[in-house]
């Protein structure tokens, strides 16, 4: 892990509100591994104090036509964000040469030493992803495409301008199956409607779902899992106060007692098998 | 002003001054006035490869309860303009996990480790020293009569002078070790608060703790904390802070440290003049890590140049003439 300020070589926006960011770490790259994430800082805001949390959506080599060092090592650090609030529009504002503060590679991540007993049990991968929650599926899907895995894209959004980054995955994965809430683009609804009748038809199949996404998306996609006895892995969201599982800010319910009710989403997670994670949410009280 | 400074300064042919900036509070002594603050540093660990602990004047743990402690249910942190909320909740490893899972690394350490105390009645807070008295290696404890985030105990004892009085003096019968007590700023006099706790044996007082606050969904007309209210940190309380710093320091002689809002040496030198005799860093680890150590050398880059010990800056305030010597009094 280190702590460093990086420069910004691209921030390209994309259809709806989303943006491909990138920046230059030949230290912090060759790092980072699947499902992981970074905390960045904005500088020079003394109103926006905390860092933000981003999945790791690729890692590059560097930029070509340069000469640079004989290595094809990574030095590119790509992020897909949305717009969402303060934080992300900041982002968003971001130019190439400007600096950033990078804190990575974060947290527990999809980790093949954890999961390849079961994705060599499964026929398929099935990947599963509600808007940005895409970010964190690309670097895993390339993983497992190295390792000969077939694998499947379930992409939902609110509509065709939040799905993106599709162009990325079709080299990695068999089919993919997308899905709007306004009908702009695949079924009309959820994913997890086709994500149930894929399952429904294929109950002699055997899956490993990755899956990440909104808080309910997780929730039907789990549930849909346990359904069908798949096992899940699931990457969670939160907001950080550090990064650094110090604040303990960003903990969400799983099985235990005592101290060990709550897990941070920073150290522990951001990926859990989502048998271990407690879905029903707390605290907030629902909203009509 | 800038005529008078100097000539309080040692004489500029003195070259290479070498500021002593080691600090002493009730006679535990830290080689630098920097420390980190409860709740934001972890248990030391978590931080060991960003930066060199080794450098730090001390580290404050998470509070410690006797027994382990779940926290509130999320959401717990919440940004606001230039500052943070937060209502954890006090998770933690409760006091013998403490002893056998965490302090062995802290004793290695050059900075001093001192444990943050919590509890929910007194004989929870007397219990939890007792269990920690065992412990080789502690500096010095930081009762926590000021947490705003759990149901009893906590800002219920800050608040209330003769709780106040009650807790400290049963804590410093039991206490091993030098007993220094966080003050809450979410009361009407703090200096009132700061002599309660000097009377009833505290050896120094950490102030503040967060202000409670507040900040709402508007969308969905829900509090955005689970627990409804939560503290509130970070560079937007600081001169409420320092203004409290100030007072309590002209109130009492055991020796403040100073804590609120912190983010950058000229911060850190504000309230050592105001009469802290160290600081803690507490929101800044959380979105720059290296703030505590730029602070250590910037302290004593500053005190190079003013030709000053540390303890020559330490309430060094200037104020106007015919100030009131009762800060209290507007």
């Amino acid at each position: 892990m280190y702590d460093e300020i990086v420069a910004v070589t691209e921030n390209r926006p994309l259809t709806g509100g989303h943006f491909l960011l990138s920046v230059r770490s030949p230290r912090q790259a060759p790092a980072i591994r699947p499902g992981q994430f970074a905390m960045i800082r904005i500088l020079g805001r003394s109103d926006v104090l905390l860092r933000r949390p981003m999945s790791v959506y690729d890692i590059k080599a560097g930029q070509e036509g340069r000469q640079k060092r004989a290595s094809n090592s990574p030095e590119i650090i790509q992020f897909l964000y949305k717009v969402v609030g303060r934080g992300t529009r900041l982002m968003s504002e971001l130019k190439p040469g400007d600096r950033v503060g990078l804190l990575a590679p974060l947290g527990h991540g999809f980790f093949e030493e954890e999961y390849l007993p079961r994705a060599h049990e499964a026929d398929e991968i099935l990947h599963v992803a509600g808007g940005i929650g895409i970010a964190a599926l690309l670097l895993p899907a390339k993983r497992l495409k190295e390792a000969g895995f077939h694998q499947r894209l379930f992409f939902g959004g609110r509509t065709k301008d939040d799905l993106v980054g599709v162009a990325d995955f079709r080299p990695l994965i068999r089919a993919m199956l997308l899905a709007t809430e306004n009908g702009s683009m695949g079924y009309r609804g959820f994913v997890t409607r086709p994500l149930e009748d894929y399952l429904r038809k294929h109950t002699e199949k055997r899956f490993l779902l990755m899956v990440c996404g909104p808080w309910g998306m997780l929730e039907a996609s789990v549930a849909l899992a346990r359904r069908f006895g798949h096992p899940c892995l699931v990457s969670m969201e939160n907001r950080m106060g550090c990064g650094l599982g110090v604040c303990l800010g960003c903990c969400i319910r799983v099985e235990g007692t005592g101290h060990e009710a709550y897990q941070r989403v920073c150290t522990e997670g951001p990926v859990f098998w989502a048998d271990k994670v407690i879905w029903q949410k707390e605290g907030i009280p629902k909203t009509k | 002003m800038t005529t008078k400074a100097k000539s309080e300064e040692r004489p500029a042919h003195a070259t290479k001054f070498e500021p002593k900036i080691e600090t002493e509070l009730a006679g535990v002594r830290f080689q630098n006035p920097v420390l980190t603050a409860s709740g934001t540093f972890g248990y030391g660990k978590e931080f060991a490869h960003l930066m060199d602990l080794n450098k730090l004047g001390g580290i404050v743990v998470k509070g410690i309860s006797a027994e382990p402690m779940e926290g509130n249910p999320p959401p717990r942190i919440y940004e606001t303009d230039s500052g943070m909320l937060n209502a954890i909740g006090l998770q933690n490893v409760g006091a013998k996990r403490f002893l056998k899972e965490k302090l062995p690394f802290l004793r290695t350490l050059r900075a001093r480790c001192v444990v943050n105390v919590f509890g929910y009645s007194t004989e929870d807070y007397v219990r939890c020293l007792e269990t920690l008295n065992a412990g080789e290696g502690i500096a010095a404890y930081e009762l926590n009569i000021s947490c705003p985030n759990t149901r009893c105990g906590g800002m219920v004892y800050g608040n209330d002078p003769k709780l106040t009085e009650e807790v400290v003096a049963a804590a410093k019968k039991a206490a091993r070790f030098p007993l220094f007590v966080k003050l809450s700023p979410n009361v009407t006099d703090i200096a009132l608060m700061a002599r309660v706790a000097e009377a009833a044996g505290a050896d120094g007082l950490t102030l503040v703790n967060t202000f409670v606050g507040m900040a709402i969904d508007i969308e969905t007309r829900t509090p955005r904390l689970s627990n409804v209210t939560g503290g509130l940190s970070g560079p937007a309380i600081k001169p409420v802070a320092l203004r409290m710093v100030y007072q309590a320091a002209r109130a009492v002689k055991i020796p403040i440290i100073g804590i609120g809002g912190i983010q950058s040496t000229e911060d850190a030198l504000e309230f050592l003049i105001a009469g802290a005799r160290a600081v803690e860093i507490g929101t800044a680890n959380f979105y720059d890590p290296g703030t505590s150590l730029r602070i250590v050398e910037g302290v004593r880059k500053y005190c190079q140049r003013k030709q000053l010990h540390l303890s020559d800056l330490i309430g060094s305030l200037r104020l106007p003439e015919g100030t009131a010597s009762h800060p209290t009094e507007y």
